[in-house]
């Protein structure tokens, strides 16, 4: 006899603790009942005739034997009771099946993953009924699907529905969950068997100290494969339209092959390599091609093999858009070349007879005029009339030496100039917060002001910089692009495009960036747990989909969906057993006698219920007056 | 439908009903013309009973003197007497009317306000008389039957507290109201003291006595079982006894011996008793035991 959910010395402080509660409400619920009455003189004559016949505590023990008799059997169907000797029949067995990346590889059979189910399900039919199962799928992470179950059709439909995954077998986790999960069961411990092709990931080994009862189940692997490990795609440095594209291949098998990698954006092919791959090793290469539009880019191995979802990669390029500046000037010539010189930038000009305040553009520039309403996109102030200026004006000077530039922030970044004159310039009183960009003795001559609630982002210029000395000095452009890159940065950012496995993804960052204003989000919007070390930053993804990480003016973009393969193929020692063993399936020498307690205890709960219940208490009571009154009423009547 | 504030609830058919009913009484009492109905003989009325000849010492004010003019001959107008039999309905507002389930204090007062109700449609005067171990201050219900809202309107401000005390009940009704009628008595009857004793009083001085015992089914046999802790809810004493199904037949038994006594009593003197539980609906039991005993027909 033992109990399948309870050890006896928890059923036996159950029991008790649930007989102290019933024995506790059975005695409040027959405890003295105060009740008023509207007058004592028919009890006194009651009371001297029940007195003498009762002062029991306990007027109906039967009630209480009923209901401890009931509980005791529900708990002993709670702790499912079985009759037999479990401990000596009966075993519990952990089936480690492989839903790795590369359980998904075909062979002439159908998939590695048709043969491991099949050979799973062999081992599942090979127990005798008693013995227990718990299935647990391994790969990147070792998850139980089902608890140490003895219903062995809920554990082969379990197998049949396990689909490989898109992360490489880490055995040793699997093992560990197998020893743990057999740990503690009180039971006789039947086998760990791993079902699959036994390839684990890179950075995983198989430890040395496998348990004694480890069975393999091995499932014949082609070994010949290659496939894609990673794309990545930035903008090139030099030419604006222009993607770099690095693809990374790798040959897993043990013989040299040749394949064919080709690209291809939009449908259109945009480049083709011939890649000849040496066994057991990675083989990068690199292809460019121009556009700004956006669209999928896919990388594909012509190369027929085994595993063909790794031959496969798409990544959604986005479209390159230009920043739109509109010009309000009457001498659009001098600033031509300051703009044109920008190939992120495209430039409209427009008389300032046509100024509107909010033009379709994304920002714009006001060359020495004031307009009629403030605007409502960043803008660009070139020598505003000193009386309506946006920064009040102090002075105007002649004759005035810049010297200083703020390189700390981002609008004066890189620029210098040396023994630079200028002929007039207005000097500015800036407002709390607003930013000194450049110079002079006297004061400010180029002042930004960060975007407020009802204001946004405005650079005013006491000078012209193209009618004055500065048109000869490399920092004209520079504080045009620094100005038009600070107004609208998110245009300016440096995209990298990559595609990988599932997994840990490292990633190098500027060591100048700031740690703070660095974001990881998932395709979902949520929030990615990273970690930065040095200039590495890592985050973990567990299932495929995208990650977009932003640090400072660089956005890099992780389409996380290649399968990751197994690089080592685990070597079974010789010590471990193989196969299906002939256990010959037994009659099951053990009796549930749970679902008869259940019901017996069910019984006896309705059973107390019916004699004893509140409900019947009073129904019975209920018709005392009733038959009284009628027999006052017919004696009337008479 | 007829209501106030405390829930003393008379549906409006109920109402048309008691319209055709009359509370009537059997004994003639003394200094009255007897009965019920406006008496047949002739007095000192409102309404024309009929012409006879004038004779010496007749008053002159009765005389017809059309008729005197047109036959030269004196005839007496004669007019029908009203009669004044006092109808006293006495109401228990003691602290036992408030126990049971169903509140017998409330079937009370309905129990009330319908045959005050049937009063004032057939112009009679109704004296509700309220008693605990004292009289309370009585309402004087008459007049018609636009006055059945005062009448309500008092019944429902009425409180049930304190004991009962029948005996010094009587002697104080007896004292205040020295005019035999019908006496209607609505109560539990269920006070410690000796009531059958004071009923006693109440019909040997000259009283037509209708009884009408009200109780809770609890009263006459309690649903409880066990060890009980009971208290009097008139007089706060305590009593802790077990209590059986045996048990429960005596008690049955002592209460139905206890009505017999209140019925005796009431048959005696010539008046009647009807014992009501408080399940029976105020319809069925006007309509069925309280029509039998024909104090309303």
């Amino acid at each position: 006899m033992s109990f399948l959910n309870l050890t006896a010395g928890e059923l036996i402080a159950l029991f008790g603790t649930v007989s102290a509660v019933v024995f506790t409400l059975y005695l409040l619920d027959r405890s003295r009942r105060k009740q008023v009455v509207p007058t004592l003189r028919f009890w006194r004559h009651a009371e001297t005739n029940t007195e003498l016949r009762q002062r029991r505590k306990i007027q109906q023990p039967w009630s209480l034997v009923l209901q401890l008799i009931s509980m005791a059997l529900l708990l002993l169907a709670i702790a499912q009771l079985q009759w037999g000797d479990l401990m000596q029949t009966s075993r519990d067995h952990v089936v480690i099946l492989d839903t790795s990346a590369w359980m998904g590889a075909r062979t002439a059979r159908g998939t590695l993953m048709d043969e491991a189910r099949t050979s799973a399900l062999a081992f599942v039919r090979a127990l005798p009924a008693s013995d227990r199962v718990l299935l647990l799928r391994a790969d990147g992470l070792a998850t139980p699907v089902t608890p140490l179950e003895s219903n062995h059709a809920a554990v082969e439909r379990a197998i049949r529905a396990s689909e490989p995954s898109s992360s490489a077998l880490n055995l040793d986790q699997a093992i560990d969950v197998a020893v743990r999960a057999q740990a503690g069961q009180g039971r006789k411990r039947g086998d760990i068997v791993y079902v699959g092709s036994a390839r684990v990931a890179a950075t995983e080994g198989v430890t040395s100290t496998l348990p004694g009862n480890l069975r393999v189940l091995p499932v014949t692997a082609p070994v010949e494969n290659s496939g894609i490990r990673k794309i990545g795609l930035r903008r090139s440095r030099t030419e604006t339209d222009q993607w770099d594209v690095f693809v990374s291949v790798r040959n897993f098998g043990l013989k040299e092959r040749v394949a064919q990698l080709a690209l291809q954006f939009g449908g259109a092919p945009i480049g083709s390599r011939t890649l000849t791959l040496k066994p057991n090793a990675d083989q990068e290469t690199t292809f460019a091609f121009r556009t700004k539009a956006g669209g999928l880019m896919e990388a594909r191995l012509l190369d027929g093999d085994a595993f063909q979802e790794d031959n496969r990669a798409v990544l959604e390029v986005p479209a390159q858009r230009s920043l739109r500046v509109v010009v309000y000037t009457e001498e659009a010539d001098p600033l031509r070349p300051v703009l044109g010189g920008n190939p992120r930038v495209t430039a409209q000009f427009r008389p300032p007879s046509a100024y509107e305040a909010a033009p379709d553009a994304d920002a714009m520039i006001l060359d020495r005029f004031i307009p009629t309403a403030p605007p409502k996109l960043p803008s660009i102030w070139i020598e505003p009339p000193a009386q309506r200026s946006p920064v009040r004006v102090k002075a105007t000077v002649s004759k005035a030496k810049l010297s200083r530039w703020n390189s700390d922030h981002a609008l004066g970044l890189g620029l210098r100039t040396k023994d630079l004159e200028l002929e007039t310039a207005q000097i500015f009183t800036p407002a709390s917060g607003d930013i000194k960009v450049a110079e002079t003795d006297a004061g400010p001559v180029i002042v930004g002001r960060p975007r407020t609630d009802t204001q946004p982002k405005l650079i005013v210029l006491g000078f012209h910089p193209v009618r004055s000395a500065m048109k000869y000095e490399l920092a004209t452009p520079l504080l045009f692009a620094n100005a038009l890159r600070w107004v609208q940065p998110e245009l300016f950012l440096h995209w990298e495009l990559n595609a990988g496995t599932v997994g840990t993804v490292e990633m190098a960052i500027d060591k100048r960036t700031n740690v703070e204003a660095v974001r990881v989000i998932s395709d979902t919007g949520k929030a990615v747990p990273y970690t930065i070390d040095g200039d590495q930053l890592r985050f973990f993804a567990g299932t495929p989909g995208t990650v977009r990480v932003i640090a400072g003016d660089r956005e890099s973009v992780y389409s996380l969906t290649l399968p990751e393969v197994g690089i080592t193929a685990w070597a079974v020692p010789e010590r471990v057993r193989r196969g299906i063993p002939s256990l010959g399936v037994q009659g099951s020498p053990v009796k549930d006698l749970w679902p008869w307690l259940a019901v017996l205890g069910g019984l006896g709960l309705l059973t107390e219920w019916l004699l004893f219940g509140r409900g019947r208490r009073a129904a019975r009571l209920a018709r005392v007056p009733a038959r009284a009154r009628q027999k006052v009423l017919q004696k009337r009547a008479s | 439908m007829a209501r106030t504030s405390d829930d003393l609830l008379i549906d409006r058919k109920l109402l048309e009903k008691l319209e055709r009913l009359t509370v009537r009484w059997r004994k003639s009492f003394a200094g009255l013309v007897g009965g019920h109905n406006l008496s047949r003989f002739a007095g000192s009325g409102q309404e024309f009973l009929d012409h006879r000849h004038f004779h010496q010492g007749d008053d002159l004010r009765a005389v017809n003197w059309r008729a005197y003019m047109r036959l030269e001959k004196l005839f007496l107008k004669m007019f029908q007497i009203e009669p004044r039999v006092p109808v006293r309905l006495m109401l228990d507002v003691s602290g036992s009317m408030r126990t049971g389930e169903i509140d017998k204090f409330l079937y009370s007062r309905r129990m009330a306000a319908a045959l005050c109700y049937i009063g004032l449609v057939r112009l009679d005067t109704i004296c509700v008389q309220p008693f605990s171990d004292h009289l309370h201050d009585s309402f004087l219900c008459g007049g018609g039957r636009h006055r059945f809202v005062p009448a309500l309107e008092y019944l429902s401000k009425l409180e049930a507290s304190g004991p009962s005390n029948f005996l010094e009940v009587t002697r104080q009704f007896v004292a205040n109201y020295p005019q035999r009628g019908l006496l209607i008595v609505i109560s539990d009857f269920l006070d410690d003291g000796d009531s059958g004793k004071a009923l006693q009083y109440l019909a040997d001085f000259g009283h037509e006595l209708m009884l009408v015992q009200v109780w809770a089914d609890e009263d006459r046999t309690p649903p409880w079982d066990g060890e009980l802790d009971l208290e009097d809810a008139e007089t706060g004493a305590k009593l802790e006894l077990t209590f059986d199904a045996s048990a429960r037949e005596d008690y049955a038994r002592q209460f139905d011996e206890y009505c017999d006594l209140l019925e005796r009593v009431a048959l005696r003197s010539g008046g009647r008793y009807v014992g009501l539980s408080t399940a029976q609906s105020l319809e069925d039991a006007i309509f069925g035991p309280i029509i039998q005993t024909r104090v309303v027909q």
